[in-house]
């Protein structure tokens, strides 16, 4: 009798090994859209992703320094911005992984040794065409500009891109605007153009939130994810306009926690990040590749976006897309790495004074 | 007689009677005590511990000292004028070049609190240092990294030369070490907490305050209307008490908003003109309305249960004796509700001054609160130290608080039911 129940009981241990084409790790990213397009394009076609978990959060390193200085990691794979991929790496938070598939493919560098490509997404500013049935606003310079075009912008509340935004505002150029924020006087000149808008702004934090404001006249223009326009104009059909210049591109990738189960993190990984994996994603979300032969391969592929009622061209959606990048700045996550803290309080005093 | 009167009382076993009493006293009291140690324990492990941890935190500063022991060493004798000797550099060096692991990254994040610039500095040079191989170091560090000799970094070094610093507690009111450890005042356009605090204070005073005023007339009703009306009014109060917290939120932003309920119902009956709305959303005003809704309940609840206990015969003989209604109301009606006034105030205060999510959604510019502060550098700067200073310092205030009521009023006035 023992011995048939230890038998039994070794044959269940032996199937739950067999059945190990079940991963069993939990991803964890923004939510909304962004998470839709990430499930149908890297876990739905990944051959174990019937066992991928998915959670939402609101970035940040907060929670994952938490579990791992507890020892207690139950996010295995998570959805990062730049800044935070350089700190959690140096910090020791994520695992090391091997770039040598896509090194050569990137739009721009690895931020880290810890990272595999997501996305380019974007701070665009944007209107809905009926709010100005005359002169339209084209240029970032636009948007500052409260005499030329009356009314409340939508900003979000924290300094990042914003900095980057009122500079180009006041005629720095795109490629120069780094050089400029090194020095304090730069820094000053910003603010100085933010507090043009200052009385004219109604703050957002929820990517939702600008969208509204715009629907509802709250605001005439904001700023906003670019992902979430597109998605309006694409799948609702707001008659929504961008205004590309001066718009900042952020970088997006993912990182396997250390201490959770890291072999099958990487493998996913390595899945997510693969050139077609990062255009499929694409269909969903009108957010830019980061490997330049996903961008190929989005190219031939148009009309690649999905709707219901047929497939649209995505490019014109894209920041980056050729025409938007020369006059767009990526973001440079070792400045805000650097900055990001003494800016934002700054930022901070300068909201509630 | 006198010997007797010395003598102790036994009991019939022989043993005096106040031994036999302490010994089943004692085994009482630790029957009691096993009946509460569940919840001891967990109010320790949940409660006392992070608090204590808190508290370490917010002056801990050792993760740079073990990073960069002979440094520091060297570092005190350099009289910070000038740029600091080759032997200084040469430790630096080599601490650098030497380190292993994570730990360097982790205090390249806690020297970029004091002076921006640490972070990539260290993270480049960790690179190019690499490739120096001999002496004199001085002047190839600067070749590698020219911030090496800018003096200010050397000078951001001098706040974090001891294993525990009150740095945190510092900056949370907008102070600052400077090099020498003496206290100065924080650059003038990064001034933030000192302006977060007496608006956190200011929003929950007032959100008390309204709660009060609105909460005091419902709790009456409710406690002395008949039983039918009276629980259909409960109902009403309850139930927004069970929706969640962002329903309520977001319902408010409809009703509140520029181009909401309230605004275009206003410019319809034409009592503003359409280019005159309200600003009533993002702001300061929209925390205090939608936090005082939120937190009616906590006052209602209170009041409501001490003024049942309130006899309604007392009013009606204060009446009968010839007291004028406001005058009993006075004298004798309010007198008997202050205890549920206190619970109340003291509960809805002590919620509001930590809340968050709430000044998030609706505070837009100027309506952010501490918690918000709190979670900024929870999650975005990784600064605990901040955090729990500031954390700390909310806690000091409401024991403050507190004790001071306990003088004034006296806490066994306090009364939940």
């Amino acid at each position: 009798m023992f011995k048939l129940i230890r038998a039994t009981f070794l044959g269940l241990i032996a199937m739950a090994y067999a059945s190990s084409a079940y991963a069993d790790i939990t991803f964890v990213s923004w939510g909304g859209a962004y998470t839709a397009s990430q499930q149908k394009a890297y876990i739905d076609t990944w051959s174990k992703g019937s066992g991928v978990t998915v959670e939402n959060y609101n970035g940040g390193l907060g929670e994952i320094k938490a579990q791992v200085e507890a020892g207690n990691v139950t996010w295995d794979v998570v959805d990062v911005l730049p800044d935070q991929a350089i700190t959690g790496c140096d910090e020791g938070l994520f695992a090391k992984v091997d770039q040598s598939e896509f090194i050569n493919d990137l739009v721009v560098p690895p931020v880290s040794d810890c990272v595999v490509p997501q996305i380019f997404w974007a701070y665009t500013a944007f209107y809905d065409k009926a709010a100005f049935p005359g002169k339209k606003p084209k240029r970032m310079k636009d948007f500052f500009d409260v005499k030329k075009f009356p009314g409340k912008r939508g900003i979000h509340t924290w300094a990042n891109a914003l900095i980057e935004m009122a500079l180009v505002a006041d005629g720095v150029k795109a490629s120069k605007v780094y050089d400029v924020m090194s020095t304090p006087e730069g820094i000053d000149r910003a603010f100085a153009k933010l507090d043009t808008i200052k009385d004219h702004v109604v703050f957002w934090s929820a990517g939702s939130k600008p969208l509204e404001l715009v629907s509802s006249g709250e605001v005439v223009m904001a700023l906003a994810y670019n992902g979430r326009i597109g998605a309006a104009i694409l799948s609702e059909g707001k008659d929504f306009e961008y205004i590309w210049d001066g718009t900042v591109l952020e970088q997006e990738y993912l990182v396997a926690i250390k201490g959770g189960n890291e072999a099958e993190a990487l493998e996913f990984m390595a899945h997510a990040s693969s050139a077609e994996s990062n255009a499929e994603q694409a269909k969903y979300i009108p957010y830019g590749p980061m490997r330049k032969s996903s961008i190929g391969i989005i190219k031939k592929g148009e009309p690649w976006f999905i709707t219901d009622s047929g497939n649209i061209d995505i490019m014109p959606h894209m920041p980056t897309d050729p025409k938007v990048l020369k006059r767009a700045i990526i973001a440079d996550p070792f400045w805000w790495a650097d900055n990001g803290a003494e800016v934002h309080e700054r930022f901070g005093a300068w909201k509630g004074n | 007689m006198n010997q007797t009167a010395s003598e102790p009382i036994l009991t019939t076993d022989g043993i005096p009677l106040k031994v036999s009493l302490q010994k089943s006293e004692r085994k009482n009291k630790i029957r009691a005590f096993l009946l509460v140690a569940p919840l001891l324990v967990f109010i320790l492990v949940t409660f006392l511990i992070p608090i204590a941890d808190m508290l370490v935190r917010s002056i801990d500063d050792r993760q740079i000292n073990t990073v960069f022991p002979k440094t520091f060493e060297v570092y005190k004798k350099w009289d910070q004028q000038g740029l600091p000797s080759e032997e200084l550099y040469e430790t630096m060096f080599f601490e650098v070049k030497n380190s292993e692991g994570y730990d360097i990254g982790k205090a390249s994040t806690r020297m970029n609190y004091s002076k921006s610039g640490w972070k990539s500095l260290l993270k480049k040079s960790k690179r190019k240092f690499k490739k120096i191989e001999e002496g004199p170091y001085k002047e190839q560090m600067i070749a590698a990294e020219k911030r090496w000799g800018d003096i200010d970094y050397w000078k951001a070094l001098g706040v974090m030369v001891d294993p525990t610093t009150m740095g945190y507690y510092l900056n949370a009111v907008d102070l600052k070490f400077d090099s020498n450890k003496e206290i100065i005042r924080q650059k003038e356009n990064r001034r933030i907490y000192n302006h977060t605090w007496i608006k956190t204070f200011k929003i929950s005073f007032l959100v008390m305050f309204f709660c009060l005023i609105l909460g005091y007339p419902i709790s009456y009703l409710l406690a002395t209307l008949p039983l039918k009306y009276s629980n259909l009014l409960m109902i009403c109060v309850l139930l927004p008490f069970w929706t969640s917290l962002l329903v309520r939120t977001v319902a408010w932003m409809v009703m509140l908003q520029q181009k909401g309920v309230l605004n275009n119902l206003l410019v319809m009956s034409h009592v503003i003109a359409d280019e005159n709305r309200f600003q009533l959303m993002y702001n300061q005003t929209a925390v205090v309305i939608v936090m005082t809704q939120i937190l009616l309940p906590f006052m209602v609840l209170p009041l409501y249960s001490v003024m049942k206990t309130i006899p309604p015969t007392y009013m009606r003989a204060a009446l009968n004796l010839g007291a004028s209604p406001l005058h009993a109301f006075w004298k004798v009606y309010m007198p008997n509700s202050v205890p549920g006034i206190s619970a109340g105030c003291m509960l809805v205060f002590i919620i509001a001054i930590g809340y968050y999510i709430t000044p998030e959604l609706v505070g837009g510019k100027d309506g952010q609160m501490v918690g918000n502060w709190i979670a900024y550098h929870l999650k975005t700067t990784l600064n605990w130290g901040l955090c729990a200073s500031l954390g700390a310092i909310l806690l000091a205030v409401m024991t403050v608080l507190y004790w001071a009521y306990n003088k004034i009023v006296g806490i066994e006035n306090i009364k939940l039911g």
